[in-house]
């Protein structure tokens, strides 16, 4: 009995030697953060002087009663995910489908087309910011074409689209690779059958690799959301927030806030609403998801 | 019919090919335009360089210090990915082995942290670093992306030791392993595969992360990063577009040289961290 009992203790210690280090890195990277967050948020703050003042809820109630920044940054980074999403997945689909075909050229185009996506999207701004303000000024000059001749960065409306593309541009690969996946394991007599009985290319997609494409599009819609509502990277080398300041997402409003406005509290509660934006749309998005998958 | 459908197939072919070297222009033009003079970049994007001017590079290398910068982001992504794979593979291990309450609480604590943007607590992580001492140094970076990446890799190291049986700990138990020796000498090697896969997508994330970096070691030139580098690079050269675009090709070529000869095992990492995750 009492060696039993060592046994049991011993096993607890194990569990506990495994188990520590992890949640001792969590909680200073994740759970330490979060607590202190909350309490910021409740208060007014510079980073300067040395004792936060507690001001209760006003932080929230400023933001949501009167603060034009937060909600132009909250109308553009919606009307981004919507399109960043949209599109992503679509033009995805669409070059997974002809990847799978098996082209000669496949190789490369798989290729070509993942090569944006292991570059660091800062990087990938310039290069971008770089293109559309010299860049064009050149191709407009040899080609004539009035598409060249546009303002891409000078204009909020087309900074808007420039930002959109240029992040579709670098992360397009990801989301093929994940839909040619899905469609390697779309078994080939299926497909074979169906052509068998008739049916064409347009009615063969729709009614045979569409809906096995179900969990692929799950996992990508799941990605490209979370991660067009945090857009920041891309914006800040591309455009910094022009022009005019129309092209701030909420990740950036929080930046700058924080970090360049000095509003430690007030930016903090920012921080706190867009933690909880993520949060409902992650949860709508997985039930929703679930209860689709079931029914098909 | 057939030879309709095969010639469609060529100009399918020549149409996407086409796409593809459309797609990859603006790569292109990046490194035509870090080959040429002040005055060609300014008369000329499209053209190509009339004569190579390598010196672009040398005089960037040397001012940014590219091998510095080279080896501060191998220190980070090194430290940070052997603790990352170290702490998590080990608590994914035991949790995924013990079946109690307890054990049960701990893997959601772990893994609820995927719900949490980063820039939610950015601030707070900055404030909380410099308590701690972890800020300004490669090696505190590397060790506080532990934390950040340890989420992830615990939810894919707990699924596939469930597909590990246990009889294996059994009669490795009775040939009188336990502990960390059981674990690193049996379980560790079977992981494998899914170790790769998180070496793959944490490699890409921290080797080009931006904002933590910018946050941590941004305050010395001698703890920068290539991104913030280049980053800071482009905001004092504003119009020098040579040396800018030059910052920019040095700063991606590593990645780029390391696709090119690892791309199937990227490719593959990529997919199998985004459907297990």
């Amino acid at each position: 009995m009492f060696k039993s009992l060592g046994r049991k203790w011993g096993e607890k210690l194990e569990f506990g030697i495994f188990t520590l280090p992890v949640l001792i890195c969590i909680a200073v990277a994740f759970y330490i953060p979060f607590a202190m967050t909350i309490r910021y948020s409740m208060t007014k703050w510079n980073g300067i002087s040395k004792h936060p003042k507690f001001i209760g809820l006003d932080n929230f109630k400023q933001i949501f009663m009167g603060d034009a920044n937060f909600a132009n940054a909250a109308w553009f980074t919606v009307k981004y995910a919507i399109l960043y999403i949209v599109i992503v997945n679509v033009l995805a689909i669409g070059l997974a489908v002809i990847l799978d075909m098996k082209l000669k050229s496949t190789t490369w185009l798989r290729t070509s087309f993942f090569i944006p996506y292991i570059l660091s999207l800062v990087i990938v701004g310039f290069i971008w910011k770089f293109i559309f303000m010299q860049g064009f000024e050149s191709l407009g000059d040899s080609t004539g074409w009035a598409i060249f001749k546009l303002s891409w960065l000078g204009e909020p409306g087309l900074a808007f689209v420039s930002i959109v593309a240029v992040s579709i541009w670098q992360s397009i690969g990801f989301y093929m690779v994940i839909y040619i996946a899905g469609l390697q394991s779309v078994p080939e007599d299926l497909k074979e059958a169906a052509t068998v009985d008739g049916a064409g290319p347009v009615r063969r997609f729709i009614s045979i690799t569409l809906p096995l494409l179900a969990p692929s599009i799950t996992i990508s819609v799941f990605m490209a959301l979370t991660n067009s509502i945090k857009v920041f990277d891309v914006i800040l080398s591309l455009t910094g927030g022009g022009p005019g300041g129309t092209t701030y997402s909420i990740a950036f409003d929080i930046y700058r806030d924080t970090f360049q406005n000095n509003l430690y509290g007030y930016g903090t509660a920012k921080a706190l609403i867009l933690f909880v934006a993520v949060l409902l749309v992650t949860l709508i998005q997985l039930t929703l998801f679930k209860r689709r998958e079931v029914e098909a | 019919m057939n030879n309709r459908s095969k010639a469609g197939r060529i100009v399918l072919e020549i149409v996407m090919v086409l796409l593809s070297l459309l797609f990859l222009y603006p790569l292109f033009l990046a490194i035509n335009n870090s080959l040429k003079s002040f005055g060609e970049v300014m008369s000329d994007v499209v053209a190509l360089p009339k004569q190579l001017a390598f010196d672009n590079y040398s005089y960037v290398w040397s001012f940014i210090d590219y091998p510095r910068l080279f080896l501060n982001n191998a220190i980070i992504t090194v430290v940070g990915l052997a603790g990352i794979i170290l702490v998590s593979s080990i608590a994914a291990y035991k949790l995924s082995r013990t079946k109690s309450r307890v054990s049960g609480l701990i893997y959601i604590l772990c893994i609820m942290p995927m719900l949490i943007p980063f820039q939610s607590i950015m601030l707070t992580v900055l404030q909380l670093s410099k308590d701690i001492h972890l800020t300004n140094s490669t090696w505190g970076l590397g060790v506080l992306y532990w934390g950040f990446g340890a989420p992830l890799a615990v939810f894919i190291y707990h699924g596939f030791v469930k597909g590990i049986p246990k009889e294996i700990d059994e009669s490795a138990t009775i040939d009188g392993a336990s502990g960390f020796g059981l674990f690193f000498r049996v379980i560790f090697p079977l992981l494998k595969s899914v170790t790769a896969t998180i070496i793959i997508i944490d490699v890409m994330w921290i080797w080009n992360d931006f904002l933590l970096p910018l946050l941590m070691v941004n305050g010395s030139p001698s703890t920068k990063t290539l991104t913030l580098a280049a980053y800071t690079f482009v905001g004092q050269y504003t119009s020098d577009w040579q040396y800018a675009m030059t910052a920019m090709v040095m700063a991606v070529l590593p990645s780029i040289i390391v696709f090119v000869f690892l791309q199937k095992f990227i490719v593959k990492g990529v997919v199998a961290g985004a459907v297990k995750g």
